[in-house]
């Protein structure tokens, strides 16, 4: 029987994102559009779904009087990457 | 429109995405350089003006680590306007090199106590160095780095022996091996 692969992550854009931040402390929105090469509304639609599921935390600040805003991965988003990987892992036949 | 995609996309976007926060680990090479010719210049001199029984020889010291200390704030503020991803690494190199910082100043402050020789002091500086290198080398798997900060801890206890107006040219030596060649070749590994 295979484990169920999380609907979230299993869309290429939200799994990039979650990829990406799965490997540093913090990123910039720019970023992350800078590196999945997706459009900004795109991203911003994905980032939503994500904070809305407790996988990330979106802050909003300023910087020279631009709006920043920067995403984390939260604990829960790690397990749920986690789970996906060891989700994958069953699908591929990597597991013994 | 969501797209779905299969489970060996999905392994592919991962990596790449893992591969894509690779790159940046090697772009501070530039401090390696501004403090080891910095030292390099402070030491040298330092000791030649020893050398020539200048009696304030000690001056380069307060005049180029001051002038490193603005040019150090400065294009630290111009990179982080720059940076637009923090990485676990790139907070642990802040806080290794503040408490670097820190404990550098302790000594210092000891050693002008006059409760400490300088070559004590002078080593204690030199195995400081080999530490602050040591650890960078390890998180950067760079291994000039690595043994930059091994050598470094052989020339600090060689120094304990030197006579002290010497002990400075061990400080130019440490300097050399733990911070101006592997930054070389952390700026030529970084263009290549």
């Amino acid at each position: 029987m295979f484990k169920q692969l999380d609907p979230l992550l299993h869309q290429q854009l939200r799994l990039q994102i979650v990829s990406l931040l799965m490997n540093v402390e913090k990123a910039e929105f720019n970023y992350l559009a800078e590196k999945t090469g997706a459009t900004k509304g795109n991203i911003s639609v994905q980032l939503t779904k994500l904070k809305d599921a407790g996988y990330i935390e979106i802050h909003k600040s300023f910087r020279n009087n631009y709006p920043l805003t920067t995403c984390n991965i939260t604990p829960k988003g790690i397990e749920a990457f986690e789970n996906y990987v060891a989700a994958l892992k069953d699908y591929i036949g990597e597991k013994k | 429109m969501e797209k779905t995609f299969n489970e060996q996309e999905s392994l592919r976007v991962i990596t790449e995405m893992i591969e894509n926060t690779k790159s940046k680990f090697c772009n501070n090479s530039f401090f390696y350089l501004l403090w080891g010719w910095l030292v390099f210049l402070a030491s040298a001199s330092n000791f030649i003006l020893v050398q020539i029984g200048y009696a304030y020889s000690w001056l380069p010291w307060p005049v180029l680590m001051f002038g490193g200390g603005i040019v150090s704030v400065i294009a630290g503020i111009r990179m982080g306007k720059k940076t637009k991803v923090v990485t676990m690494f790139d907070t642990m190199m802040i806080y290794l090199w503040n408490g670097f910082l820190v404990t550098l100043f302790i000594i210092l402050f000891v050693a002008a106590s006059g409760n400490l020789s300088w070559n004590i002091s002078n080593a204690l500086i030199i195995a400081l160095y080999g530490l602050g290198t040591f650890v960078s080398g390890g998180v950067l798997k760079f291994k000039p780095l690595i043994f930059g900060g091994v050598i470094s801890w052989a020339i600090a206890v060689a120094t304990v022996y030197v006579p002290e107006n010497y002990s400075l040219l061990m400080v130019t030596l440490s300097i050399t091996v733990t911070y101006l060649i592997p930054g070389y070749l952390l700026k030529f590994r970084k263009n290549s």
